[in-house]
């Protein structure tokens, strides 16, 4: 269907990634506004990523901590000692 | 920050095991995090994530304190995840022929696999929706993803968590962004 070079599509992901060389850069931008079915790729591409970044931040459960101190094993030199 | 948690974890190394209760409430949230996005179960979130303390605590005497702590404690928790994912997987190869159904593999016959009719998916709220899209992303590629995207890691940082080349952690996100494309864009 699309029939531009793969490499217009790496230089996509280089953009995304923040590793584009200023040269590709510009080519990427010249290339984008000729091109429509690029030029979608390259919104679903962003849209994927912020649709990915609205995901809420996640708490963990009130009791993992106290969880994790109960499952480490019992300090050698305490055994015995505590009342 | 990193000079407390060093310091903490010089106490636990001499003995003083109550100092590593700061490690983990320092840590829990993002390890928590990473752990439930990676599995989608909020059950084996929690014990995987305390799974990767214990390991931490076990194997602290290993961990150069020149290093980052995040990122160490982070590729124990991944790679538990996968562990934990590959184990639930069907010990049979998914594109093996089926006996006696020439042609057929399993991919043909697992339902569950396939994706959720439209209505379906619109019936879903976005954070159900989010997680569910996540899910679909073959292990390889959601790892990158969630550390990237989730976790904001930097590439860099990615690559020491996974223990792979940075070139490996570029190709693989990329990918991963094509694969979510797709799923996104299927409809």
């Amino acid at each position: 269907m699309n029939k531009c070079p793969q490499y217009i599509v790496d230089y996509m992901h280089e953009y995304l990634d923040g590793d584009i060389q200023r040269e590709q850069e510009l080519e990427l931008k010249n290339h984008l506004q000729s091109c429509t079915d690029c030029q979608q790729h390259m919104h679903e591409l962003s849209d994927s990523i912020a649709f990915i970044k609205s995901a809420t931040h996640i708490s963990a459960p009130p009791n993992l901590e106290i969880g994790v101190m109960a499952r480490l094993p019992k300090p050698k030199q305490h055994v015995g000692i505590q009342k | 920050m990193d000079a407390l948690i060093n310091k903490r974890i010089k106490q636990v190394l001499k003995g003083d095991q109550s100092a590593f209760s700061d490690i983990v409430s320092h840590y829990q949230h993002s390890l928590y995090q990473v752990c439930y996005r990676m599995l989608g179960n909020r059950q084996e979130a929690e014990d995987i994530a305390q799974e990767a303390f214990v390991r931490a605590y076990m194997n602290l005497h290993t961990f150069d304190q020149k290093r980052k702590f995040s990122t160490w404690l982070y590729r124990i928790a991944t790679n538990l995840c996968i562990d934990r994912l590959r184990k639930k997987k069907p010990d049979y190869y998914l594109d093996a022929e089926v006996a006696g159904t020439e042609g057929l593999n399993m991919y043909s016959q697992i339902a569950a696999d396939e994706p959720l009719p439209e209505a379906e998916l619109e019936k879903m709220e976005l954070q159900e929706r989010i997680q569910y899209e996540i899910s679909r992303l073959p292990e390889k590629y959601r790892v990158v993803v969630v550390l990237k995207y989730i976790e904001e890691l930097s590439l860099q940082e990615i690559s020491e968590v996974l223990d792979m080349p940075l070139g490996t952690v570029k190709t693989r996100l990329h990918r991963g962004r094509e694969a979510l494309r797709k799923q996104l864009n299927s409809l």
